[in-house]
C-alpha cells in the first residue's frame, strides 16, 4: 500500500492544511451545532490518530460537552459514547463500526455537524492507514478483519504455464471422481490482453462466503481456528444450495459412486484435526470442493506437510503459495512483497507513480464474498474467452466437462439427453 | 342458469355413489404413483446421477433442475389456492364458496407434492431430520431453504387448523348421513364439540383467513420462495425486486387454473351444475385473466430491464432467456390464454366450461414450464461465465419426468379419496343458498352473463328460486 511508509507526522500534517480547516469550517456551519467545539475536536481526533493523546484522555475530554451540546440523542454518535462509557476499549470500535458502514464521509460530516467531526471520520481513516494493517503488505484491495488466522493463496498468474500438474496432484491427493476437478486451470484469450493468459482457480475461501450462510444444515462451515471452507459429509445432505450460492462455481457434488471407494482411502486423510469427516472426495450424495488440505494442515499427514497443500507442491513454476493471509511473515505475503520490491517504480523521478508496477486482483471482489486468494497478473476482463490450453486435460488424464461423464449414469441419458 | 335447489344430499353424493370411472382414475393415478416410486428407488439406489443434472461451471451442467421448479410450481398451487380461500372468507366472495373448501384441499395436496420434492432432491434425504432440525437454530438465521421450510411448515399447519375448523359444523351437522366406516375420523374432528362454539370458531376461522391473506402474498410467494434466488450473488437471471410480485402472479395463476380443473371434474361427476354453477366458472375464468395479464406485465419488466444498458450479465442472462424455445412455449401458452379471456369478456357467447379449463390447464403447463425454466435458465447464465462449458445444458431424465407423473397423481388420489371422506362442498356454501340473507352471507349473483365480477355489479336477487 502507498501509505504504509508515511509517518503518523506526515499524515498529520498532510491533514492539517488550511484548506482542511476551512472545508470542515464550512461543513460545520451547515450543520446547528457547535462549530468550535467541533474542530476543537477535531483536531484533537488527530492529536489521537498521531498518538499523542491517548483514546482515554480525549474520550474524557469531549464526553461531557457532547452530552451538552447534543443531549444524548439516536444518533449513530450517541452509541458510540454509550459504548466508550462501557467499556473504553470498543470505542474504537465503535468508530470502526461507523466507518465500515456505507455513509459517504462528506455526507455523514455534514448530517452529523460536529458530531461527524467528533467522530474524527476523515482522521480514522488515515490511522488506519498510518499504522498499515497487517492487509496493507499483502494488496490493496482486501479484507478489514484481520483477527486469526485466514488461510488462503497467493497465485501468481504470470508464473503459471497451464501445465495442469496442480489439477493433476489434486485430484490424485483427494481421489475425486472424474471431471471433478477442485483444482481447474483456465487458458483463456481476452480482447485487453495479448496472447494467452491463465487463471487458477481453486474454493477462494471467502470470509464471508455465501455458500456457508445458504447451508441449511451447517455442513458448509468455516473453520474458526484458520478460516478454511469446508464441507462436513456427515451431516451434508446433498441439497446443493451451497453449490447453487457460490459464484465461482467450484463446488462438485457426488452424483453417483465415487470412483475411488472408502476402502482405498487413507483414514489419516478423511477426518481433520476436530475429527469432523471434511477431507478427500465425497461420499455419494454430498458436496465436494477444494479444501485447501486440511489435513496436512492439521499435522495429519505429517509435520512437513503442515503449511503446504498438493497443489502447490506440485507446481514447478512456484506459482501457488498458500499461507495465512493475515501473517505479513507467511509465505504468501512474503512473496508479494518480493514481487512487489523487484517491480518497484522509480518514486524518486517520478513521485506521483504508485510504488510498483505488480498488479493484484481477488476474483469477483465486488459481489462481496471477500474472497481469500490473490492473483498476481491480470484479472480476465468481461469479455474473456476460455479456450484450448497447451495442455488438454484428456492429455493429463483428467476430464474437462464432467457431464460427458455423468450422461453416461443419466438414466435413458443414451436415448433422449 | 340452474334452477335446481342445492341440498343437503347433493354435497354427500361423492360420499355414497362411486362409479366405474372413480375405480379407474384410483386405477390411473395408482400406476403414476407406482412409476414415481420405481424412479425413485432407481435414484436412491445410484444416486441423483440417474437425473440429467450435473454441476454448473466447468462441467457444463445444472445443479438443480425440475425438482426444484416443480417444487416451486406446487407450492405456487398451494399458496396459490389458500389466498383464494381466505378472500372468499375475508371478502365476503360468497359466490366462490362452494370452491373454498377445495382450493384449501388443494392447498394441503399441493403441499404434500412440494414437501416429496424436496426429499427427492436432495442426495441424502435419510440425514433431512437429523441435519436440519439438530442445526435447526444455527441456520435459520441465514439459509433461505430453512426459512422456507419454516414457512411452509407453518402453512401446512394452519390450513390444516383452518380445515378442521370449518368441518366440525359440517361433520357434526350431516354425522348421520355420513358414512359409518369412517366413524373414528368424525369423533376426531367433532371431539368437544359444542354449538356455542360456532360463533367463535367462525371468528377464529377469520382471524386465520386475515393470517393467511397477509402472510401469503407478503412473506411466503412474495417473500421466502423467491428468496431462495433472488438474494444470491452468483446467479443474475434470478435477481432482483421483481421476482416476489412475479413468483405471486405465478402462484395466484396457477392455483386458479388448478380450482378450475377441479371444479370441472367434480361438477361433470356429481351434476353438481347448481352448486358450482357457471357463474363460478366466469368468474374464476376472469381473476385468471387478471392474474395472466400480471404475470405477462411482470415478465415484460423482466425483459426489458435485461436486454436495455443493463450490466453485462444480467444482459447475457436476458439474452439467454429470450433465445431458448421453453420460454417461448411458456409465454405463448400465457399469451393464448390472455387473448381467448378477453375475447371472452367482449363477447360472452364465447365462454364454455370445456374452454374454461383449457385455460387452466394452458395455464398450469404455461407456469410449470415457466418454473422448470426458471431455475435452469439462471443456472445456465451465472456471473462467472468464464468456463466455456457455460452455459451448459439440461435435458430432464425419465427419472425426473416421472416424479411429475407421480406427484399429480398423488394429488389427484388425494382428492379421490378425501372426497369419499368428508364433504368437500362447505354446508354453508348450500345453506347460503338455502336461506338466502342469513348471517352466513348472501347468494350473490351478478347480472348479466359475462360481466366482471366486481362488487359493484352484484345484486341480490334470488338465485335458486
Ligand atoms: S469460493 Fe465458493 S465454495 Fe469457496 S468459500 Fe467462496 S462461496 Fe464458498
Ligand atoms: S449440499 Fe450440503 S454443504 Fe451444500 S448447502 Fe446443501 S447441505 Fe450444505
Amino acid at each position: 500500500m502507498s501509505t504504509d511508509e508515511a509517518t503518523a507526522d506526515e499524515v498529520l500534517a498532510d491533514l492539517h492544511t488550511d484548506e482542511w480547516e476551512a472545508e470542515m469550517q464550512a461543513l460545520l456551519e451547515e450543520g446547528d451545532y457547535d462549530a468550535e467545539l467541533g474542530l476543537e475536536m477535531a483536531k484533537d481526533a488527530q492529536r489521537l490518530v498521531a498518538g499523542e493523546l491517548d483514546e482515554a484522555d480525549f474520550y474524557e475530554r469531549y464526553h461531557d460537552a457532547v452530552i451538552d451540546e447534543f443531549g444524548v440523542d439516536d444518533r449513530p454518535v450517541a452509541e458510540a459514547i454509550e459504548a466508550a462509557d462501557g467499556d473504553r476499549e470498543t470505542f474504537v470500535e465503535s468508530l470502526e463500526a461507523l466507518e465500515d458502514g456505507d455513509l459517504d464521509r462528506r455526507e455523514a460530516m455534514k448530517k452529523m455537524g460536529a458530531a461527524g467531526l467528533f467522530l474524527g471520520l476523515g482522521t480514522w481513516a488515515s490511522k488506519e492507514n498510518a499504522e498499515g494493517g497487517p492487509d496493507a503488505a499483502s494488496v490493496a484491495a482486501g479484507s478489514d478483519e484481520e483477527e486469526g488466522t485466514q488461510y488462503g493463496m497467493v497465485i501468481d498468474l504470470q508464473k503459471c504455464d497451464g501445465c495442469l500438474a496442480c489439477v493433476v496432484a489434486c485430484s490424485q491427493e483427494n481421489n475425486t471422481s472424474a471431471g471433478a476437478n477442485w483444482m481447474y486451470v483456465f487458458t483463456y484469450e481476452d480482447d485487453q490482453q495479448q496472447g494467452e493468459n491463465y487463471l487458477v482457480r481453486t474454493c477462494q475461501h471467502c470470509s464471508d462466503a455465501p455458500c456457508e450462510k445458504v447451508c441449511p444444515t451447517t455442513a458448509r462451515h468455516k473453520r474458526t481456528e484458520d478460516g478454511l471452507v469446508l464441507t462436513d459429509y456427515d451431516v451434508c445432505i446433498g441439497c446443493r444450495y451451497c453449490q447453487v450460492a457460490c459464484p465461482y462455481g467450484v463446488n462438485y457434488f457426488q452424483w453417483g459412486e465415487p470412483d475411488t471407494p472408502r476402502s482405498e482411502l487413507d483414514p489419516e486423510h478423511v477426518y481433520d484435526g476436530r475429527d469432523r469427516r471434511v477431507d478427500s472426495r465425497p461420499p455419494k450424495g454430498v458436496m465436494g470442493k477444494c479444501t485447501m488440505c486440511p489435513s496436512r494442515q492439521d499435522g495429519k499427514r505429517g509435520e512437513e506437510k503442515i503449511g503446504t497443500t498438493a497443489c502447490e507442491d506440485a507446481c514447478s513454476m512456484d506459482a501457488i503459495h498458500f499461507g495465512d493471509m493475515n501473517d505479513d511473515e507467511s509465505d504468501p505475503n512474503q512473496y508479494l512483497e518480493r514481487v512487489r520490491a523487484e517491480n518497484a517504480n522509480d518514486r524518486e523521478d517520478y513521485p506521483n507513480r504508485t510504488e510498483d508496477t505488480v498488479s493484484t486482483f481477488r476474483l469477483l471482489e465486488e459481489l462481496g464474498t471477500d474472497p481469500n486468494v490473490v492473483f498476481v497478473g491480470n484479472e480476465p476482463g468481461p469479455n474473456a474467452r476460455q479456450v484450448e490450453g497447451p495442455v488438454s486435460y484428456e492429455d493429463v488424464g483428467e476430464v474437462d466437462r464432467r457431464k460427458e461423464v455423468l450422461d453416461d449414469g443419466t438414466f435413458g441419458g443414451g436415448v433422449i439427453g | 342458469m340452474s334452477t335446481k335447489r342445492a341440498t343437503e344430499s347433493d354435497i354427500l353424493r361423492p360420499l355414497s355413489a362411486t362409479s366405474k370411472k372413480y375405480y379407474a382414475l384410483v386405477a390411473v393415478t395408482l400406476v403414476a404413483i407406482g412409476l414415481f416410486a420405481v424412479a425413485w428407488g432407481l435414484q436412491l439406489r445410484d444416486g441423483l446421477i440417474v437425473t440429467g443434472l450435473a454441476d454448473w461451471g466447468s462441467s457444463g451442467g445444472v445443479t438443480w433442475g425440475l425438482y426444484i421448479g416443480a417444487f416451486i410450481w406446487w407450492v405456487g398451487i398451494a399458496h396459490g389456492g389458500i389466498i383464494l380461500s381466505a378472500s372468499v372468507r375475508l371478502l365476503g366472495m360468497d359466490r366462490y364458496q362452494p370452491v373454498a373448501r377445495l382450493a384449501e384441499l388443494l392447498t394441503l395436496a399441493g403441499l404434500t407434492a412440494a414437501g416429496l420434492y424436496i426429499i427427492i432432491h436432495v442426495g441424502r434425504p435419510d440425514r433431512i431430520v437429523t441435519s436440519i432440525l439438530l442445526n435447526y437454530t444455527e441456520t435459520v438465521h441465514t439459509s433461505p431453504l430453512v426459512w422456507d421450510v419454516t414457512v411452509i411448515t407453518l402453512y401446512f399447519v394452519m390450513t390444516a387448523t383452518y380445515l378442521a375448523l370449518t368441518l366440525r359444523y359440517d361433520v357434526t351437522r350431516l354425522r348421520d348421513q355420513l358414512p359409518d366406516r369412517f366413524e373414528p375420523v368424525y369423533k376426531l374432528l367433532t371431539v368437544g364439540y359444542s354449538e356455542a362454539e360456532d360463533e367463535v370458531v367462525e371468528r377464529m376461522v377469520w382471524w386465520l383467513a386475515l393470517g393467511i391473506i397477509i402472510l401469503a402474498p407478503l412473506l411466503l410467494h412474495g417473500g421466502v420462495i423467491p428468496w431462495l434466488f433472488s438474494l444470491l450473488p452468483s446467479m443474475p437471471g434470478w435477481s432482483g425486486a421483481i421476482q416476489g410480485p412475479q413468483f405471486l402472479t405465478i402462484a395466484l395463476t396457477s392455483a386458479i387454473g388448478g380450482v378450475l380443473i377441479l371444479s370441472y371434474a367434480f361438477r361433470t361427476a356429481y351434476d353438481w351444475d347448481h352448486i358450482i354453477t357457471d357463474d363460478v366458472f366466469r368468474g374464476l375464468t376472469l381473476w385468471l385473466g387478471l392474474f395472466t395479464l400480471l404475470f405477462l406485465w411482470l415478465q415484460l419488466q423482466q425483459v426489458i430491464n435485461g436486454v436495455f444498458a443493463a450490466p453485462i450479465d444480467q444482459t447475457h442472462a436476458a439474452e439467454a432467456k429470450l433465445g431458448h424455445p421453453a420460454y417461448w412455449i411458456s409465454m405463448g401458452l400465457a399469451i393464448t390464454t390472455l387473448a381467448f379471456i378477453f375475447a371472452q369478456t367482449i363477447r360472452p357467447s364465447l365462454f364454455s366450461r370445456t374452454r374454461s379449463v383449457l385455460a387452466g390447464v394452458a395455464i398450469l403447463s404455461a407456469t410449470l414450464i415457466e418454473k422448470i425454466f426458471f431455475v435452469v435458465e439462471g443456472l445456465l447464465s451465472p456471473t462467472f461465465e468464464l468456463y466455456h462449458a457455460v452455459p451448459g445444458s439440461y435435458v430432464p431424465s425419465p427419472v425426473e419426468i416421472a416424479s411429475l407423473i407421480g406427484t399429480i397423481g398423488v394429488v389427484t388420489l388425494f382428492f379421490l379419496v378425501v372426497s369419499k371422506v368428508i364433504p368437500v362442498v362447505e354446508l354453508h356454501a348450500i345453506e347460503a343458498h338455502e336461506d338466502d340473507g342469513d348471517e352466513h352471507g348472501e347468494a350473490y349473483e351478478y347480472d348479466g352473463d359475462g360481466e366482471e365480477p366486481t362488487a359493484d355489479r352484484r345484486t341480490s336477487t334470488e338465485v335458486n328460486a
